[in-house]
């Protein structure tokens, strides 16, 4: 046994299963031989998803957790067997499409049998009329836009993960693309959904424009995060491949004329489909080589779609940036975007000088951003072992927006990995929880801020704590994530 | 050290603004960046880049021709690097029988290269896996199904189990001894013996535009390719030098290859073993590009209806190694009333046939569930004549029709339509 080599991250409260060979033949019959593994290399292959924590733990010859099963269905009525098996003996099941979550969602930390959505993959169909695309849950983001775009589409929903993330993990997170402006996040592009519920059950959301039948349920579903149903097949709005793209951006002396520029762009109902906006530090960063953007604030524009329109948007985006001191930098900026915004190398890096880094994207309304923002900086930077803190916004609403932090810092050495890195969330989550934001804008909730559930749903959480009762009795789909919390345990609230 | 300080530069500042305990830490873990994660060691692997791989989210994940076939994480590129490592550092011992698997991982690509596209540190996958290779063949720890393809080698100097070159009499094909003042060496490759009427083809193409070429069949050896690719380096170069003496005997201005294969092998791979072939080496596609453009081929005929409607699957040792996607296309248009639909996948995007690597020896029903994505792919054209210019692409594809398949679509060579317009 290799296994026995690695250390463990989540090793408490694992399932016991009495007679795994027995459950195997059971899920052997249901999927085939071929479709199911208790084998070393598949299960330690889904030992985690893309948590930046996970990185370190990789790179220490750590497991992030161990599953007893891969399953890999290919008909939702298989997943609803492998299901309605899994209550009766009490087996947890964690849906897993391409790992590429950042919140530990996908983890099996308890054991149990991952669920991996991939040979869901088949594009089924796209209605021109009716600009839909109907896709099977596991298909990979980039491979579907390709498809849409060989066709004369784009789905319009571009995540930086687009190369490695999937359609029912877009769903299940709640994901926002980077082109979201215009063409909405995922909850404004899904229109209808086949999934199969905790217990077995398979049920359908008709693919409509819009419909007053009575609440909607479908929405329960976006961002459920694989613990209340597993997503099989769903309807997204597509659009025609954009006939043009202006490419613009300008730089601002103060992170507030940045804003206030941006803010007003919106306000006008103007939507250019990409907005971000970096601050000082991560201008240096990324535009380091644009002369106009010496210690300023970058802001890129992509406005998109028909010609005219595009035109129009433009001028006017144009007029708002200098209207608020903007000084044009051209389209190189954006080309640079372009160019760069797929090739993640930090994640290689910062694990090799240990490094501890995440992402904390929190949702904002405008009024106050700018403080808020402020607030994070100096309360973060003062954390012991924080080196950087840094941000962008890059998801904007004519009421709010997306900020993006970035932090990295080396733990003290009387302090684990874990407690450092819970240190600077928890400071972060209070500051922007006391101002009124919302912890996470589009990575979701998984294992690593399900802590901080209460604070951000108050005495709603219990209402939704009974609705995953309701529909879970046993508990048995996804567990240890949205509603409690692993980490628990030595953290402050 | 230096590239690491140019790439991020930006931290500059930051280091600065650090208080003093934390750069401490910080400098430490910088100093000791290489001893904590790259142990030294007797290791060829390329340790740097499996880390950078292994800790990348697995950016190429969607166009890795394995990881697509199997839809299984398993298969997925930053776990193949990942396990690279461990087998490496020893986290997982590659001696224990138990292990096997792991170590089998090591070789279920398909060599394809669609990683490098996507792959921010401009690397692809097997050029990592097979310095992980290195080092298991130094242990004595090469795959028995590697080892029987050294042993065909070693034994009838082919990759077949009987020396392939010594059927050209009975399959019809003329073998033209050098005289050792050719124009052009035409290299068969091993696998283009299995397509008989393709090289056939190629010779009356040759002939057609007055060539003074040989093919040596007599003394024929391989290139030595899948001894690249299992990395058995000392067998890889025997094969080098045997074919540096042939081609020099030839006096040939330029080597003319059927097989993609032998042109990266002769080439580049024997470059990067030190061995240098002074003759150019080409792939015949290149080759028929030119003669047409100097006015040597013509093609005139109409092609029967049977194979006027063709899809292009462009070989990725073609396109993405040799970097040639004209010459095929620039071939095909000069055929009076062809209608060429091109797939989604095609030119330097193209999905591999499967049939490239040593994939399709760890794990054959791997590499056919490959091939099936690909005929899928090009089925999509509608047109039911795939051509292609490599015989593993020929082989690879017909592997991954179906039975129903196999009644409606015919997979021929660019050499076999030629000739029907000439
Ligand atoms: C480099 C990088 C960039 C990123 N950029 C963005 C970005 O721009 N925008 C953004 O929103 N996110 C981004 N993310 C986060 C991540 O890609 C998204 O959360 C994505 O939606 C996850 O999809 P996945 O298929 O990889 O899901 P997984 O990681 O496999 O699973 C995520 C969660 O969904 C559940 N799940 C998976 N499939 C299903 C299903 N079919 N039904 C029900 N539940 C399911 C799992 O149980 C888990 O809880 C980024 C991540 C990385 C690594």
């Amino acid at each position: 046994m290799n296994i026995e080599n690695f250390e463990l991250i989540y090793k408490d409260n694992r399932v016991i299963i009495e007679n795994k060979p027995k459950i195997k033949e059971k899920l052997s019959k249901i999927v085939g031989n071929a479709n199911v593994s208790d084998n070393e290399i598949d299960i330690m292959a889904y030992n985690k998803d893309t948590t930046l924590l996970a990185f370190n733990w990789t790179l220490e010859g750590k497991l992030t957790a161990l599953p007893d099963f891969i399953v890999w269905p290919e008909t939702p009525e298989q997943i609803s067997s492998i299901l309605k098996l899994a209550n009766e003996e009490g087996i947890p099941v964690i849906p897993f499409s391409e790992g590429s979550g950042a919140v530990g969602g996908a983890i099996a930390i308890y054991g149990g049998i991952i669920l991996d959505m991939k040979k869901f993959n088949k594009i089924l169909e796209i209605n021109d009329k009716d600009l839909t695309v109907t896709v099977e849950a596991g298909t990979n983001g980039m491979n579907l836009e390709r498809y849409l775009n060989a066709k004369g589409y784009t789905g319009g929903h571009i995540p930086q993960s687009l190369y490695t993330s999937s359609v029912g993990g877009w769903i299940a997170h709640r994901a926002a693309g980077q082109f979201s402006s215009k063409y909405g996040k995922i909850e404004d592009i899904v229109m209808g959904m086949e999934l199969v519920l905790p217990q077995g059950d398979i049920i359908k959301f008709k693919t409509i424009a819009r419909a007053s039948t009575g609440p909607q349920l479908d929405k329960l579903f976006i961002g459920n995060e694989g613990t209340l149903g597993i997503v099989t097949k769903a309807t997204l709005k597509i659009w025609p491949f954009p006939e043009k793209r202006a490419l613009i951006s300008y730089a601002f002396t103060t992170f507030e004329d940045s804003l206030e520029a941006t803010r007003q762009i919106l306000r006008q109902q103007i939507y250019p489909a990409v907005i971000r906006i970096y601050d000082a530090d991560e201008t240096y960063r990324h535009f380091g080589h644009i002369e106009n953007a010496k210690n300023k604030v970058m802001v890129v524009f992509v406005c998109e779609g028909v010609k005219k329109l595009v035109d129009l948007e433009a001028i006017i985006t144009r007029e708002t940036c200098e209207k608020n001191n903007g000084i044009d930098c051209g389209e190189e900026p954006v080309n640079h975007w372009f160019e760069t915004r797929f090739r993640v190398t930090e994640t290689s890096f910062a694990p090799t000088l240990k490094m501890v880094a995440d992402t904390i994207e929190i949702g904002f309304l405008w009024d106050n951003a700018a403080n808020m923002y402020h607030s994070v900086l100096e309360t973060t930077k003062k954390v012991k072992g924080v080196i950087m803190m840094t941000a962008h916004i890059s998801h904007f609403y004519p009421n709010g927006i997306g900020f993006y932090f970035t932090f990295a810092g080396i733990p003290p050495e009387e302090k684990t990995d874990l407690e450092f890195y819970q240190e600077v969330w928890n400071t972060v989550v209070k500051v922007v929880e006391d101002a009124g934001g919302s912890f996470s804008h589009h990575h979701g909730v998984g294992i690593t801020r399900s802590h901080w559930m209460p604070v951000e749903w108050g005495k709603a959480f219990e209402t939704l704590k009974s609705i995953k009762k309701l529909l879970d009795p046993n508990n048995i789909l996804n567990p240890g994530k949205i509603y409690e919390s692993p980490w628990d345990e030595g953290m402050e609230s | 050290m230096g590239e690491i300080l140019k790439k991020y530069k930006w931290m500059g500042p930051i280091i600065d603004a650090m208080d003093r305990d934390v750069k401490r830490l910080f400098m430490k873990n910088f100093r000791m960046r290489d001893k904590n994660f790259f142990p030294e060691g007797e290791y060829k692997a390329d340790i740097k880049n499996l880390v950078n791989c292994m800790l990348c989210p697995n950016m190429c994940r969607f166009d890795c021709g394995t990881l697509q076939a199997e839809q299984k994480e398993t298969m997925s590129p930053a776990y193949k690097a990942r396990i690279g490592y461990y087998l490496t550092i020893g986290k997982i011992d590659p001696s224990k029988e138990e292990n096997k698997a792991f170590i089998d991982l090591m070789y279920k690509c398909s060599n394809e290269e669609s990683c490098k596209i996507w792959c921010p540190f401009e690397f692809s996958v097997v050029s990592l896996l097979e310095t992980v290779r290195d080092d298991l063949n130094d242990k004595g720890l090469m795959p028995d199904y590697c080892k029987e393809q050294i042993d065909k080698l070693k034994k009838t100097n082919t990759i077949e189990d009987h020396n392939i070159y010594e059927t050209y009499k009975e399959k019809g094909i003329e073998n033209i001894e050098t005289d050792g003042n050719d124009e052009v060496y035409y290299y068969i490759g091993c696998e283009s013996m299995k397509f008989p009427e393709v090289v056939k083809a190629n010779i009356e193409l040759l002939k057609k535009a007055g060539v003074r070429f040989s093919t040596n069949l007599e003394t024929k050896v391989c290139c030595g390719g899948p001894a690249f690719n299992i990395r058995d380096l000392e067998t890889a170069k025997d094969f080098a030098n045997r074919n540096k003496d042939l081609i020099e005997k030839t006096g040939a201005n330029v080597v003319v290859s059927d097989c993609p294969g032998c042109v990266v092998t002769l080439t580049s791979r024997y470059q990067k073993a030190g061995i240098e072939i002074g003759t150019k080496v080409i792939h015949i596609v290149e080759y028929i590009k030119q003669l047409i453009d100097e006015g040597k081929l013509k093609f005139e005929k109409n092609v029967s209806d049977e194979f006027s409607k063709i899809t292009i699957h462009d070989p990725c040792l073609i396109a993405r190694n040799l970097n040639d996607t004209t010459s095929i296309r620039a071939i095909l248009n000069k055929i009076p009333g062809l209608e060429i639909s091109e797939p989604m996948y095609n030119k330097d995007s193209v999905h591999c046939c499967g049939w490239s690597g040593t994939a399709h020896w760890a794990d054959r029903s791997l590499a056919i569930k490959e091939a099936k994505n690909r005929v899928n792919e090009l089925k999509e054209t509608g047109s039911n004549v795939f051509l292609s210019a490599c015989p593993l692409c020929e082989l690879g594809l017909a592997y991954g029709l179906s039975e129903g398949d196999k009644e409606n679509i015919k997979i021929i060579d660019i050499a076999e339509l030629l000739i029907k317009a000439l």
